[in-house]
């Protein structure tokens, strides 16, 4: 039998990837993607817990609710990403050091 | 206008002038001075024949014995919880004063007329002087320590320049020398200054005050104030009245001087020029003397009687230390320097002594050494500025060369060295019959002081007799040769008419000591009934 | 204050004054003058003349009477006054006539002997300030004054022994007399300021006279006590040894005498006057005046030291070849005679023999005066190089100079003490009384009276020596130089008038008509002690008689000697001959032993001053420098320095800091993430 802890680590696992895709690419669209992962991990632990709220699904709403979330801010970070490629002519992270004083 | 204001700042109004003048008027500048000095000296004699003697204006610790007294609030800051700051621009003379103040004008006159000499930037010199003058004027006459303090530190800063900017060759040397050991001196008279304000309170007005006056009565200091006689404050472990005391002392022992503390006497005197050594051992000498009178005394006399074996051995010491030194000396200037020592050390002697004779003898001393000590360093600077050169053994025979100028040397150094007819023997002998007197009279001082003391005369008399003989008498023989032959001009009229009051006024006081002894008497008594009332 | 005066006649008094008075008026009017002009020796002579008249009738007035005493405020000072006044007595009047009686032929020789001299009338006023300072200090009744007075003479005399002032000789005598009345003048005023002390007051008549305070002290006890309180008895022999020192030297007693003989460097009339006659007597006249201070034991001492004084000085003069310096040597002798007379009580004799001594060694140094001048005359006219005071050239001179050669033996017989002469009259009086003192006395003390016989012997000696070396025999000079032309006499009215006047009073009549016994001399027997011994006991007989007899066979066998043998002198050899021809040495062991170590002394302060007191200065100086150099290193690196630390770490800090911060989005989580791991990690650790 698949045990909550099953899911738990499979989250882990995934957030695990998703951070490490996001300190370590050179790619936005990459880091990207990894923030997807940690949100999926998120979303797995959502709907992993979902089961002590049997009456409402209060989990598996709040996956969905989180899954639009999600694709929305993807929307908008794809969209900065682009403009950041015009503006920059690459979308490395580390060459973009505006942010620093 | 009260005249003893006008004596203290009359220099100060014909400064202004000088100051308003163009340097192209150079030439009057010094007979403005001169005109200021006997203006100064002719009221000083007013002063002085107008000067009422009698037990009931002895002065010392009564303020209303003072005469010419002008008192007028100064500086009257309200200070919250601290009180009330008060000074006042306090003046007045007793008899301890008057007579010091006559012939502090005669010696301006002189050093005045010495002035002469002076040849490069005239305005800054004469500025200084009168600066000078009117300085050593308001020190006699101030009775608030305040204003007594101000005066005390003005005369400084002239007196540096005048040395360190006219002087020799070593004349840098010399004015630091000289600037430093008299602001060590002051600079801790200051802090007690300061103490004994905090200490005294005006009974009149209640605040904390500088009134001299009011410091010699026990009963103004506050309970537990630091300087109470009652209250036995310790500073450093050690009484802090007999700190207070010792602070004060050495502070005007500097300027009498007393040995050790000399050593800056015979440098100032040998690179200042001539008037401002005539200033300096006329005047300023004496204002070490008159402030431990004045101010040691009056202030803590219990501390002056317990202390008064060493100020007696210092007085001793000095006489008799001064005289040996001058024994050895090859330098005329430095030699009457150290002869200065020798005779001032009568002063404390006397002083210390606190019998009505040894007083008037310290008194009678000061007013004397005044007048020969000028008349010796103007006849150093006569010889000096025809050859300049002062070595002994550089001259001979100047008694064939020079005979008018021989007799007056002669006559200021017999004066000097206690003849009989002129002031110093009346001062000395005196002194030293107070210093015998003093054990059966008040056991503060052993009998054999006075008979050191008598040692200290005879060694004058050698110190003396030695340079004019091997000065003055002889045949002529000068180290410069002709050229100094034609350059030793006997004395000029100027210069006589500087000598001969000194000579008169020396000859006057050892005839008829009265004109001083009849002014001072009544204050020393009274001084001396304080001291033993303590 | 005025007090016992059973007659006052204030003319008295004024005539006293102004005999004082009249030579400082001379003095005053001769400096004024040029220093050339010959009016000056009479103005002065003038002076004399009118204050001798006057002297002798105070003289008359006060003689054998009451004393009289007159004084004024002079000052006050505390509560002490002091008084100025005049105090006529015996001993003052016959002072003030002695004195102005000497001083008057003095002023006439000396008219004629400084003649040509540049500076004439300075030593007239020389001259005459000296006779007031002298005439006030025997008129005076206040020790302050009775001090200033003695000064004055010693001032007076200082200027005369230097008036000659290129003269190198001339001026380190001065100097040296001056010094050595110093010493003196330095025990008188300790003295006076002791009795002082002692007694509250200055007056000699209360002290010495009337009340006599001094006397009716005592000491008990080792305290010294009197009605106006008591002091420790060693200051009453304090006392004493300051007015010792002070009449030592003013009368050149020993060991306070060797300034004398020097002081012959002066004008011969000047020795005459001050160094024979009446200055150097101003030491015998303090004693006079402060007899009652001394005890007896004190007296003694006194005594003692009269009597070697006397003795040495004597065998001094036996080899001296100047002529003045015999003359000053003999002088010393006398004093010694005189102090020790007081020594021994013969208070009378002591100053019986000031007075006659004044007239007889007056008028030798007068004649030594004349026999100079002339000598000086052959040397000038002939250019010969010698000194014209040496005896070894002189000779025969006695039918050169009558008159002068008459005076010198009435002078030298009354100096030897030959009957009819006045000096016989004083001396023997003087040993008398010394025989009769040590009667009863323990046996030592006798050697007081035989060792003033034995110098009057060689008194007789020394004298019989100078005046047959001068007067008998061939002249020397003449056998030497035999070309040289002598054109010499006895001179002026100005010279024998005053040699003839003091040989008359050389003379026993001017003192007693009875020229054998001394206790009839009226001076004598106005001054003598009440307690006088009468002639009762054999000394009176034989002294005289056997210190005639031998001294006429000393001057017989001098006259055998010097004129027989007519050599130069005797054989120069042997160590007596040496201590006596450099006068016992003594100048040369007080420069060594004392004018040395005083200037060493001195030298030693002034290395002392420079060095200790002067380098204590200096080390504060460069001590404080240094301190100050430390401060500003200080300041410099470890102020600053901890300053620019700060500054540095956080700036360091800062740098640190900011590596955060390097605008990476990725570095930002990545320290992000860290942090919170190291927070885990501590959370699980603590």
């Amino acid at each position: 039998m698949i045990t909550l802890t099953d899911f738990l680590l499979v989250g882990a696992l995934l957030f695990c990837t998703g951070i490490y895709m996001i300190v370590s690419k050179r790619n936005s669209i990459q880091v990207l993607i990894g923030i997807e992962l940690m949100l999926n991990a998120a979303i797995l632990n959502l709907v992993a817990f979902g089961k002590y709220d049997k009456l409402n699904n209060g989990g598996q709403v709040f996956a969905l609710f989180a899954i639009v979330l999600a694709a929305a801010t993807t929307a908008v970070a794809l969209a900065i990403i682009l403009n950041v490629y015009r503006r920059y002519k690459t979308i490395d992270p580390d060459e973009i050091k505006n942010l620093r004083d | 206008m009260n005249l003893l204001t006008l004596l203290i700042f009359i220099p100060v109004l014909f400064a202004l002038v000088i100051v308003l003048l163009p340097s192209s008027q150079r030439g009057s500048f010094k007979y403005i001075t001169l005109l200021a000095t006997l203006l100064q000296l002719g009221i000083s004699i007013y002063i002085y024949l107008n000067f009422k003697t009698g037990a009931a204006s002895a002065g010392i610790n009564h303020e209303d014995q003072f005469q010419f007294v002008q008192k007028l609030p100064w500086i009257g800051l309200n200070l919250g919880s601290m009180g009330k700051l008060q000074i006042d621009y306090f003046v007045g003379i007793d008899g301890i004063s008057v007579t010091l103040l006559v012939m502090s004008a005669l010696v301006m006159v002189v050093a005045t007329l010495a002035s002469w000499e002076i040849k490069s930037n005239l305005k800054g010199f004469f500025l200084l002087f009168l600066l000078l003058d009117m300085a050593v004027m308001g020190v006699f006459c101030a009775l608030d320590f305040f204003l007594f303090y101000l005066f005390y530190e003005l005369m400084l800063l002239p007196l540096y320049f005048l040395i360190g900017m006219w002087g020799g060759v070593r004349r840098e040397y010399a004015a630091i020398k000289f600037f430093l050991y008299t602001l060590f001196g002051s600079v801790f008279m200051l802090l007690v200054m300061v103490g004994l304000y905090l200490s005294v309170n005006d009974p009149a007005t209640g605040s904390h005050t500088f009134n001299i006056i009011q410091m010699m009565n026990p009963a103004n200091y506050t309970s537990g104030s630091v300087f109470s006689a009652a209250a036995h404050q310790t500073i450093l472990g050690m009484p802090a009245r007999t700190v207070g005391f010792v602070v004060l002392f050495i502070a005007f022992a500097i300027k009498v001087p007393i040995v050790p503390l000399h050593t800056w006497l015979p440098d100032a005197h040998v690179e200042a020029p001539t008037p401002v050594s005539i200033i300096l051992a006329g005047v300023l000498l004496k204002i070490g003397g008159y402030g431990i009178i004045r101010i040691c005394l009056g202030i803590f006399p219990e501390i002056a009687s317990s202390g008064a074996f060493w100020l007696g051995l210092i007085g001793v010491v000095s006489i008799l230390y001064g005289a040996c030194n001058a024994l050895a000396q090859r330098d005329l200037k430095r030699l009457i320097a150290y002869s200065s020592v020798s005779h001032m050390g009568f002063v404390l002697l006397g002083i210390a002594s606190q019998t009505a004779e040894g007083v008037s003898g310290a008194v009678m001393q000061m007013v004397s050494h005044g007048f020969l000590s000028s008349m010796l360093f103007f006849l150093v600077g006569v010889v000096y500025n025809r050859v300049h050169d002062r070595d002994i053994y550089h001259f001979r025979g100047l008694g064939t060369q020079m005979p008018q100028y021989t007799a007056f040397v002669m006559v200021a150094f017999f004066a000097s060295l206690g003849l009989p007819g002129f002031s110093a023997f009346v001062a000395e002998a005196f002194t030293l019959a107070g210093t015998f007197k003093s054990p059966t009279v008040n056991g503060l001082l052993p009998y054999w002081m006075a008979i050191c003391g008598s040692v200290g005369i005879l060694l004058g008399a050698a110190y003396f007799l030695w340079t004019l003989q091997r000065m003055f008498f002889g045949k002529v023989s000068l180290k410069g040769g002709e050229v100094w032959k034609i350059a030793l001009t006997d004395v000029s009229i100027r210069e006589k008419l500087a000598l001969i009051p000194m000579a008169a006024a020396a000859l006057a006081l050892g005839l008829m000591p009265s004109l001083v002894f009849g002014k001072i008497n009544d204050s020393v008594l009274a001084l001396i009934q304080f001291l033993q009332a303590k | 204050m005025n007090n016992a005066i059973s007659y006052t006649d204030p003319s008295i008094f004024c005539y006293a004054i102004l005999a004082v008075a009249l030579p400082l008026f001379a003095a005053l009017i001769n400096f004024c003058l040029p220093v050339k002009s010959k009016a000056a020796g009479w103005i002065s002579t003038l002076a004399i003349l009118v204050g001798c008249v006057l002297s002798a009738m105070v003289f008359a007035a006060v003689w054998n009477q009451q004393p009289q005493h007159v004084q004024t405020l002079w000052f006050t000072i505390g509560t002490t006054k002091v008084f100025a006044g005049i105090l006529l007595n015996n001993l003052s009047v016959m002072m003030l006539l002695l004195v102005s009686l000497i001083a008057l032929p003095v002023h006439i020789y000396s008219t004629a002997y400084m003649k040509h001299d540049d500076r004439y009338s300075r030593y007239f006023t020389y001259l005459s300030f000296f006779c007031f300072s002298m005439l006030g200090l025997v008129v005076v009744d206040s020790l302050v004054l009775f001090y200033a007075f003695w000064e004055l003479v010693g001032f007076s005399s200082y200027l005369l022994i230097g008036f000659w002032f290129t003269k190198d000789k001339a001026v380190q005598a001065n100097k040296k007399a001056f010094i050595m009345n110093r010493i003196g003048d330095i025990g008188l005023l300790s003295a006076i300021i002791i009795i002082f002390a002692k007694f509250h007051t200055f007056d000699i008549a209360t002290l010495f006279i009337n009340d006599n305070l001094v006397f009716k002290s005592v000491i008990h006890d080792g305290l010294w006590i009197s009605a106006s309180g008591q002091i420790p008895a060693v200051w009453q022999y304090v006392a004493c040894i300051g007015v010792f020192m002070a009449v030592a030297a003013k009368s050149a007693q020993f060991p306070l005498h060797t300034w004398l003989p020097d002081a012959m460097e002066g004008p011969t009339s000047v020795s005459a006057l001050i160094h024979a006659a009446t200055m150097v007597a101003a030491g015998v006249f303090l004693l006079g005046r402060v007899y009652p201070l001394f005890t007896d034991s004190e007296l003694t001492i006194l005594g003692v030291i009269g009597c070697f004084t006397a003795f040495m000085a004597a065998t001094i003069a036996l080899t001296q070849n100047d002529l003045k310096r015999v003359l000053a040597y003999s002088t010393i002798s006398q004093l010694g005679y005189m102090i020790l007379a007081m020594g021994v009580g013969a208070y009378g004799s002591s100053l019986f023999h000031l007075a006659t001594h004044a007239f007889f060694k007056c008028l030798l140094f007068l004649v030594a005066g004349v026999v100079i001048h002339e000598m000086q005359h052959i040397k000038e006219e002939n250019n010969l190089d010698i000194d014209p005071q040496n005896i070894q050239y002189m000779g025969g001179l006695r039918k050169k100079l009558p008159v002068t050669f008459i005076a010198a033996v009435v002078g030298s017989l009354a100096l030897i003490g030959i009957p009819l002469t006045s000096g016989y009259l004083s001396k023997d009086g003087i040993l008398i009384q010394a025989f009769e003192w040590s009667e009863g006395r323990s046996a030592w003390l006798k050697l007081i009276p035989a060792g003033a016989l034995f110098t009057s012997w060689l008194t007789a000696f020394y004298v019989s020596r100078l005046i047959v070396k001068v007067f008998f025999g061939e002249f020397r000079l003449l056998k030497k130089h035999p070309e040289i032309k002598l054109h010499i006499s006895d001179g002026g009215w100005q010279y024998r008038v005053p040699l003839i006047l003091l040989a008359i009073c050389s003379l026993f009549p001017l003192f007693s008509l009875n020229p054998f016994f001394y206790e009839k001399a009226w001076l004598f027997e106005s001054l003598k002690p009440a307690e006088f011994m009468a002639r009762e006991n054999i000394y009176h007989t034989i002294i005289p008689i056997g210190v005639n007899i031998l001294s006429v066979f000393v001057m017989y066998a001098a006259y055998a000697i010097y004129v027989k043998r007519n050599t130069f002198s005797f054989p120069q050899t042997g160590f007596l001959y040496r201590l006596s021809y450099n006068q016992w040495y003594l100048d040369k062991i007080y420069r060594k032993a004392i004018v040395k170590p005083i200037l060493g002394l001195g030298k030693t302060c002034f290395w002392f001053d420079r060095n200790v007191i002067d380098g204590l200065i200096h080390l504060i100086e460069r001590s404080s420098r240094m301190v100050a150099a430390l401060t500003a290193w200080s300041d410099k690196h470890i102020v600053d320095g901890f300053l620019h630390l700060m500054a540095a770490l956080v700036q360091s800090i800062g740098n640190f800091a900011r590596k955060f911060q390097n605008g990476k989005v990725q570095y930002y989580l990545y320290s992000m993430l860290l942090i919170v791991l190291i927070l885990f990690v501590l959370k699980i650790l603590i």
